[in-house]
């Protein structure tokens, strides 16, 4: 099986949404010899991106086909990462939840999945989380991102959400040491709001929103 | 000042200085209202009226969006988008229906039982009182006997489909939330009074003769009935606790309701996402008097679930999103005249044939027809299990009857039903594994609500929303909530029943459930669940 050929059987089953073909790819490069570190970078990767790319541009795709390749990309990223040879190199970390008062996950969920791909390490805070324990969490596991996820309006612009992250952060000196980016419904409907509510940046989509937050990480570690 | 002329089935009627609204909001100051299910906004497409003549706005995206081609050249417009430039006149494109109409009999289960000692005022009266339907029941207690029961159109639908719009309506604009109080008062007032004259003749009515009254409903429609606001319900603290929603004073309520004896027995939601309808639907399928197994779906834009170990009553909630209410699709509606509901393959490949209820022409899919249109697409190879189309249908969707382009099902629809369903069947699931259950452990599937009235179970299974259970492990009762507020009329301690029911309840967050999205992720291909696994090993 050619590499050529692998990568192509390995893009069908991602657009196909159909996990077990591949993961049935994947084990099958392994028997041809390719290492974990390789299917990662030169299957999966760019697999996961032509796949949210042409997703994010194709009127026919949906949401379910989102969720479902976010999670393909990180289950096989995950498999593979405990054969890497060397431990894989993480260019940062990103603590993730969504805000006090919402439990809407799945939004996070795609932007996780992406992010794993991308070799950001992310500490899942999970739903409904106060805006202390982000702060507490970043602070824990040296994380350069906080990203916040708010599906609901009086979530996003509430007084317990983003904001007081913000003000936490202000309050203890930390505003150089982490960056701040929301995503959700509501950032969509008003591209402004992000500001409102004391972020550094927004993202429209799960895609969007990892290689964002990809791109802080670097600043904030440059 | 434009005025418009209103052309209906009754007549013409013109309304002077509607040229400041949309006509929808021109509209909703008169009895000719039209249906709306998302609150003004263009998102449902269900608020057709036809320009006859005169000036209007062009075109609005929502409106290319919802409207078909054939339709915008025929000069149908949204009334939520369609504002005046000058006089003009409209036809109502879709006939207003008769406000209530008979639940018939073979729909209703027989309900055992009289109170022949009962003091005071005979009649009872039941309430399922839903986001979008009403459905009520009256009964002379003391004889047992039902005297008649109907359905119609919540009123507060007027003001938003979503329960979330209604709740911050109430909560800024404090004269809204009683109206919205006010008009359901007066709908279930209408209702009575309908069955009463339809048992006895005109002005036989017996309103001094009313004593209990019990309504069931999700915790937004009970909040809003009782003038308590919403506030409690965005709180996290109520998620998993119950709220009270009790008539504060009784006296009031005979009031504002006109019944002198009136008895108002409003039993306690669950929880914050978990209606007290739920409660009602457990006695009415007595589930809990059945074997360990047995799971009640109630399938709704609030999905609820509860599953009988045998111990504890696991109940949740997930949002499955309101497309199995014909809301949020491009051509859905409610299960009303007009809506298909059955799709058929016919053989040897030749199309499909849609059947609406009531015969008449195609006006768009309610929850039924939509899995019966995506069962039999995905079995034609039309749509593969990712929820692909095989070749995309463009953007004018996939019509099941070439002669009706509101057959037309777009891939955001087949979407909308993935998330849905994987939802549901995601969260049964997960109950399953929580109480230590396989599937094939399910003795008895409940599925209540109008949804599963006419829902094909083949279909329902094909695509994963339900498992494939021996038929008759699966039942359905259609009109459970309201079955449940009929017994607890003819029961002498109503309240104890509600009360046993809810002391068995172990309240699930499934939010809170490490894995919950990925499980829920696993469900959203269109393939059967796999019925002899963990439930932890599903596709």
């Amino acid at each position: 099986m050619s590499r050529d050929a692998i990568i192509r059987a390995y893009n069908e089953a991602v657009f196909d949404t159909d996990k077990e073909a591949a993961f049935e790819v994947v084990n099958a490069a392994l028997s041809h010899g390719m290492t974990a570190e390789e299917i990662v970078f030169e299957v999966v990767i760019p697999g996961t991106e032509a796949m949210m790319s042409a997703i994010t541009k194709d009127p026919d795709a949906n949401l379910a086909q989102h969720f479902m390749t976010a999670q393909i990309a990180a289950e096989v990223t995950e498999k593979m990462l405990t054969r890497f040879n060397h431990p894989p190199e993480v260019i940062g970390r990103v603590v993730l939840g969504t805000a006090f008062g919402d439990l809407h996950s799945l939004g996070k969920r795609i932007v996780a999945g992406c992010l794993k791909a991308l070799m950001v390490e992310v500490i899942d805070l999970g739903v409904n989380v106060p805006a202390e324990r982000f702060v507490e969490e970043a602070l824990k596991h040296e994380a350069q991102v906080i990203a916040i996820s708010s599906m609901m309006v009086h979530t996003a612009t509430g007084e317990r959400g983003c904001a007081k992250v913000r003000a936490l952060l202000r309050e203890a000196g930390l505003e150089g040491r982490f960056k701040i980016v929301v995503g959700g419904a509501p950032y969509r409907f008003d591209e402004g709001l992000y500001r409102t509510v004391g972020a550094d940046n927004w993202a429209a989509d799960g895609v969007a929103g990892a290689k964002l937050i990809a791109q802080l990480i670097r600043e904030v570690k440059a | 000042m434009a005025s418009l002329l209103v052309r209906t089935a009754t007549g013409e009627h013109r309304l002077a200085g509607a040229g400041a609204y949309t006509v929808r909001a021109a509209l909703e100051a008169t009895e000719w209202r039209v249906p709306s299910a998302c609150g003004g906004v263009g998102a449902c497409g269900t608020c057709t009226v036809r320009v006859v003549s005169g000036p209007t706005n062009p075109l609005t995206t929502a409106e290319h969006r919802k409207l078909t081609a054939e339709e915008r050249a025929r000069g149908l417009r949204l009334a939520c988008q369609l504002r005046l430039e000058g006089n003009a006149v409209i036809e109502l494109d879709t006939p207003v229906p008769s406000r209530w109409q008979t639940l018939p009999e073979e729909d209703l289960a027989p309900c055992p039982g009289r109170l022949p000692e009962l003091q005071g005022a005979p009649y009872g009266v039941a309430v399922d009182l839903g986001t979008t339907h009403l459905r009520v029941a009256l009964w002379d207690r003391q004889q047992g006997r039902r005297i008649g029961a109907c359905w119609g159109m919540n009123p507060q639908g007027v003001w938003g489909a979503d329960v979330l719009n209604r709740l911050s309506l109430a909560q800024t604009h404090p004269q809204r939330g009683r109206e919205m109080a006010e008009c359901v008062r007066a709908a279930v007032l209408s209702a009575v009074h309908d069955l009463f004259e339809l048992d006895a003749g005109p002005g036989n009515a017996r309103w001094a003769e009313i004593g209990r009254l019990v309504v069931v409903g999700n915790p937004a429609m009970l909040a809003l009935l009782t003038e308590q606001g919403g506030k409690a319900l965005l709180d996290p603290a109520n998620w998993q606790q119950p709220i009270d929603y009790q008539p504060r004073d009784p006296a009031a309520w005979r009031a504002q309701w006109h019944l002198p004896h009136l008895e108002p027995l409003l039993p306690g939601p669950v929880a914050g996402f978990v209606g007290s309808d739920l409660l009602a639907s457990v006695l009415a399928t007595r589930l809990l008097e059945g074997p360990a197994g047995s799971l009640l779906l109630d399938v709704g834009t609030n999905t609820e679930i509860a599953l009988w170990d045998g111990q504890a009553l696991h109940v949740t909630s997930v949002p499955g999103g309101p497309a199995f209410e014909g809301v949020g699709l491009r051509f859905g509606m409610a299960a009303e005249p007009g809506a298909i509901s059955r799709v058929s393959a016919q053989p040897g490949g030749g199309g499909f044939v849609c059947e609406t209820l009531g015969g008449l022409p195609i006006r768009g899919y309610c929850g039924s027809g939509l899995i019966d249109a995506v069962a039999v697409l995905l079995e034609a190879g039309h749509l593969k299990p990712s929820g692909r189309f095989t070749t995309p249908p463009g953007a004018e969707g996939f019509a099941l009857d070439p002669a009706s382009p509101r057959s037309a099902l777009s891939a955001a629809d087949v979407d909308a039903v993935q998330r849905a369903k994987a939802a549901t069947a995601a969260a049964m699931a997960a109950l399953l594994e929580l109480a230590g259950m396989r599937w094939r452990d399910l003795g008895r599937l409940c599925v209540c609500g109008a949804f599963g009235r006419h829902l094909d179970l083949g279909h329902a299974q094909a695509v994963g929303l339900l498992p494939r259970l021996a038929t008759g492990r699966i039942e359905l009762h259609a009109n459970a909530a309201l079955t449940g507020c009929e017994r607890a009329l003819l029961a002498a301690d109503a309240e104890a029943m509600f009360f046993t029911v809810a002391g068995k309840i172990k309240m699930i967050n499934l939010s809170f459930i490490q894995g919950w999205e990925d499980r829920y992720i696993s469900h959203l291909r269109l393939e059967p669940i796999p019925l002899f696994s963990n439930p932890r090993d599903a596709p």
